[in-house]
């Protein structure tokens, strides 16, 4: 019944709309939070002690079990956890409707990729951090992690979890992968899956092509996807992927994929066949982040979750489920006690000389940005 | 057949004569297959979190149907959606059935026109011109409301169809019998071809509720931050569509075969107590003794 | 007054239906037109008269035009060969058994669109016996079906089989079978008989079934996500990759513009060619 009344105002509104010509909210016009280059201004009002209800918007598989309850049994506060961040993209085209208008669908946290949380920053779609409510972020963040080129003073995007895109391979099926431009090699033609994030893929192949990423330039990347529209159109790549080169590499439909590190620990565990290798010329390092948006309900909630997921003693139980790597100081520690395997693991703790060769992730913007990604979607198209 | 004609070419011959009925059976496994495979599956006890490669039986996802609560989210959201959907469309488009048979007016060839072109129309332009159209005017915000607007949108069209057939086929006379027996055109219509539709109105509103619990074009571009049964499959196929959405679907599917058995069942017996026969229209009928009611005045 | 209210009665029973059809079906093509001709700056999208728009579109995606194109063509001759002798089967042969065979070929509409598809992922993966069988007789040299244009195109038949199947059923079943008779007491064979009287009577039924196979095939997309590879991507993808991931509203509307067009202008030599009747049927005829 109440969807009946909403409906019948919606329609009114809209008669009204057509009839008057005066919305001034649609697409044609000028976002109403017009950002100046950098933040909305607004610093998160902490008010009281947690409560009431909390809802938060991750990525599938990206939290154990527990976690959740405890917290709600920790601080009373409801939570309403929800996996429909799929892809960073995606996500922004369903929530730049709302975040223009001042608004977040009800959701008080969500976590998003570096370059999109400095996008959503960009646009005024974030709030700043109250410091004092988060004293274990400003403690425990890892030290690597702590000046981000896009967020020097971690004021608005809290690490959830870091990770590395590198080579998952079937060893038994293609033991001599061990480099991006392996992956182009016509033996493995229509056994490789990449995936279909743009700065994942196209920096690894500029790597392949000698380029430093971090300070390539446009031609650059078109010239890399040009490479990898040549390796589409011969059937080399078998299919562009999200999360779910998992099934093809599990099915044996593909010998190799561009992959993250956590999934590939996983997957392990299902079939000891596949591991995550390191490429010769490095990896892909970024950080998934949790942002408080516009909006916020309950941006209270949301302050008293980052504090309590950057404990070590619970970020270590997160950790052992998730298997990327920690941003949280003393994690390991916590882990060797327990589950030394996964302290020891060098695709959860990777050494400095692990990654060595490996680059933050690169992200282009403005106009540049535009035509990066219409050559790029290109090709995922077909 | 002679006598002498040997086996193979018996073999050959009736499966020649049999030719087109062998077809048509292939045709019907080739459609049930799927069918089978996803009501097999249900039962599988995957290892990892894709439902592709048979691993062993369990009954442990049939027991846990409603477990996943996103699932059962998009699951209500969708039933809610199909239910108010199929409401009003159903009264809407059995109002302009009503109006398309029983009345001639000008204009009613071109709503005749209008009410066959969304059926042609492929459903990702009806998507997408709708998602224009709330883009542009910023008004209402993608979601639950939007959702409902295109759902009634493309089910108005086949209600239309479904009743207007009922319609053509429905005997007048039983109407003008009631009014020679002194009935308004409204208790006609109340007490009269209203319950002798009601089949026809009927099957529109299964069809209206089965294309709005399936769609999932118009829908992925209508929904915003919403998640229907069919969106959330979208979503879930790149992380692993859980088995307990195989189980679900099957339980659709056995749903919706009963409610079409209950329905043609109802309809035949509605022909029968009305005992409507098309061919019968138009056939010569004893002229009714004169007006009886005038008396009573 | 009474006739002026009776004249009344049926616009007022049409009026709230054609409103909504108006305004949520017809509008919009409007909007969308419009959306098409704005220039897209990022963070909002105003109005230009921005034909570029078309002339990017038409560039940069010819291929999956004409990939889609190919892909419902052939989807739809499949589905004609294989819906005819089914449809031929439950309207002569079935007898008694022709409702439970008419609701075996509704049967597939009864489980999601979605699960359906994914069901032929998984009989259709790498491993599975049925890609065994098909390697087996040739049809599968590498020994995978699964990412290319076959498994696209098989999807499509699938999915659309029983919209060629129904009309075409409806056709037969209205064919009086004493013209066929007929023919065979003028010393017709079957087959003659076949091609000269039951197939032109059935014509009405293969015109719709045709379109209403042929019409959403070409904007389908869930075939190519879940079944396709890297170039089995059809106009459908590349539309819902522009309005729901890269925010390219005027573009993605230029598309889906223009895949409309073609598709009326092909519907519409389709109907020249093959009658008008055929395709609203005998009711707009009588109406």
């Amino acid at each position: 019944m109440k969807q009946i009344v909403r409906l019948a105002l919606a329609l009114a509104a809209l008669v009204a709309c057509i009839a008057l010509s005066a919305c001034g909210s649609g697409i044609e016009e000028p976002p109403a939070t017009a950002a100046g280059g950098g933040g909305s201004g607004n610093r998160v009002k902490i008010e009281g002690k947690p409560s009431g209800e909390l809802t938060i918007s991750n990525w599938p598989l990206y939290i154990d079990k527990k976690t959740v309850p405890d917290f709600e049994k920790e601080t009373g506060v409801s939570v309403k956890y929800v996996e429909d961040v799929n892809a960073n993209e995606e996500f922004f085209a369903k929530m730049q409707p709302l975040l223009a208008n001042g608004q977040s669908g009800g959701r008080s946290l969500f976590v998003v990729t570096d370059w999109m949380a400095n996008k959503m920053n960009e646009l005024g779609y974030l709030q700043e951090f109250e410091p004092a409510a988060i004293p274990n972020f400003q403690k425990n963040l890892v030290d690597n992690l702590r000046g981000a080129s896009y967020d020097p003073g971690r004021d608005f995007a809290a690490p959830w979890q870091s990770g590395m895109t590198g080579i998952i391979v079937n060893k038994e099926l293609a033991p001599d992968i061990h480099s991006i431009c392996d992956l182009f090699e016509p033996q493995y033609k229509g056994k490789i899956d990449m995936l279909n994030e743009l700065r994942d893929t196209v920096p690894l192949v500029m790597k392949c092509e000698g380029v430093d990423v971090e300070k390539a330039t446009e031609a650059d990347w078109l010239k890399a996807i040009e490479k990898i529209k040549g390796a589409a159109e011969s059937g080399q790549i078998r299919r562009f992927t999200g999360n779910d080169y998992s099934a093809d590499l599990t099915n044996g439909n593909v010998v190799a994929a561009i992959g993250w590190s956590g999934d590939a620990v996983q997957l392990q565990a299902d079939n000891p066949n596949i591991e995550w290798r390191m490429p010769e010329e490095g990896c892909i390092l970024w950080s998934d982040n949790m942002v408080i948006p516009v909006g916020a309900p309950n941006p209270t909630a949301a302050e008293a979750w980052i504090n309590y997921v950057y404990d070590p003693v619970y970020q270590a139980q997160i950790e052992a489920y998730v298997n990327y790597v920690s941003p949280v100081e003393g994690t390991k520690e916590v882990l060797l006690k327990e589950e030394p395997e996964i302290a020891e693991n060098k695709l959860i703790f990777p050494p400095a000389s692990f990654t060595k060769k490996c680059s933050i992730q690169p992200s282009p913007t403005g106009e540049e940005e535009r035509n990066i990604n219409r050559a790029f979607n290109a090709v995922l198209n077909g | 057949m002679t006598a002498a004609e040997s086996s193979p070419m018996r073999v050959w011959r009736w499966l020649r004569e049999h030719a087109v009925g062998i077809v048509g059976i292939l045709v019907i496994v080739y459609l049930l297959v799927p069918i089978a495979v996803i009501f097999v599956f249900s039962f599988n006890d995957p290892a990892g979190r894709y439902n592709f490669t048979w691993v062993g039986f369990t009954l442990e996802h049939w027991k846990n149907v409603f477990g996943i609560p996103e699932l059962n989210e998009a699951l209500w959201t969708s039933i809610k959606l199909a239910v108010l959907a199929t409401v009003i469309s159903t009264v809407f488009g059995t109002m302009m059935a009503i109006a398309l048979v029983r009345h001639q007016f000008f204009g009613r060839r071109a709503a005749n026109f209008l009410i066959v072109i969304p059926m042609a129309t492929p459903e990702i332009v009806m998507g997408a011109s709708l998602l224009s159209f709330f883009l542009i005017l910023g008004t209402p915000a993608l979601g639950f409301t939007t959702l409902l607007i295109a759902h009634i949108m493309f089910c108005i069209s086949f209600v239309v169809i479904v009743v207007r057939s009922r319609l053509i086929g429905f005997d007048r006379r039983l109407e003008e019998a009631a009014k020679d027996l002194g009935a308004t055109p409204f208790q006609t219509f109340r007490l009269v071809t209203l319950p002798l539709i009601m089949p026809g109105i009927f099957a529109g509103a299964m069809l209206a509720f089965a294309l709005s619990i399936d769609d999932f074009v118009i829908s992925n571009f209508n929904s915003g931050t919403t998640v229907t049964f069919p969106l959330y499959i979208f979503g879930a196929f790149q992380r692993g569509v859980p088995v307990e959405v195989n189980c679900i679907a099957m339980i659709l599917f056995g749903i919706t075969v009963a409610a079409m058995v209950f329905t043609t069942w109802q309809q035949r017996r509605a022909e029968r107590l009305a005992e409507v026969r098309p061919d019968q229209e138009g056939a010569a009928m004893p002229t009714p003794p004169g007006p009886p009611v005038q008396a009573a005045a | 007054m009474a006739a002026l209210k009776r004249r009344g009665i049926p616009y007022a029973l049409l009026l709230p239906g054609t409103a909504w059809l108006i305004v949520f079906f017809l509008i919009p093509l409007y909007f969308m037109g419009r959306l098409s001709l704005n220039v897209n700056l990022g963070t909002y999208y105003p109005f230009d008269w921005h034909w570029q728009n078309y002339s990017d579109a038409l560039s940069l995606y010819d291929t999956q035009f004409v990939r889609s194109f190919i892909y419902s063509g052939l989807a739809t001759l499949i589905c004609l060969l294989l819906a005819y002798p089914l449809a031929y089967t439950i309207a002569f042969k079935a007898g008694r058994w022709r409702h439970a065979l008419l609701l075996a070929v509704i049967a597939p509409f009864f489980v999601t669109y979605l699960i359906r598809t994914i069901s032929w992922v998984t009989i259709l993966s790498d491993e599975s016996p049925v890609v065994d069988v098909l390697h087996a007789i040739g049809l599968a040299p590498d020994h995978r079906v699964l990412a290319t244009a076959p498994a696209v195109i098989s999807g499509l038949v699938y999915n659309y089989l029983p919209f060629m199947v129904l009309p075409i059923y409806a056709s037969l079943e209205r064919l009086d079978m004493r013209l066929v008779e007929a023919a065979k007491d003028l010393y017709s064979n079957a087959a003659t008989a076949f091609f000269k009287v039951t197939l032109p009577l059935s014509a009405p039924g293969v015109v719709a079934g045709t379109l209403l196979t042929f019409i959403p095939a070409t904007g389908d997309y869930v075939n190519a996500a879940f079944l396709g590879g890297t170039d089995n991507q059809m106009i459908g993808n590349v539309i819902q990759s522009l309005y729901l991931k890269q925010s390219d509203y005027p573009a993605a509307a230029a598309l889906s513009f223009v895949l409309m067009a073609i598709i009326l202008i092909i519907v519409l030599i389709y109907i020249r060619f093959a009658g008008s009747e055929a395709l609203m049927g005998e009711e707009a005829a009588k109406a």
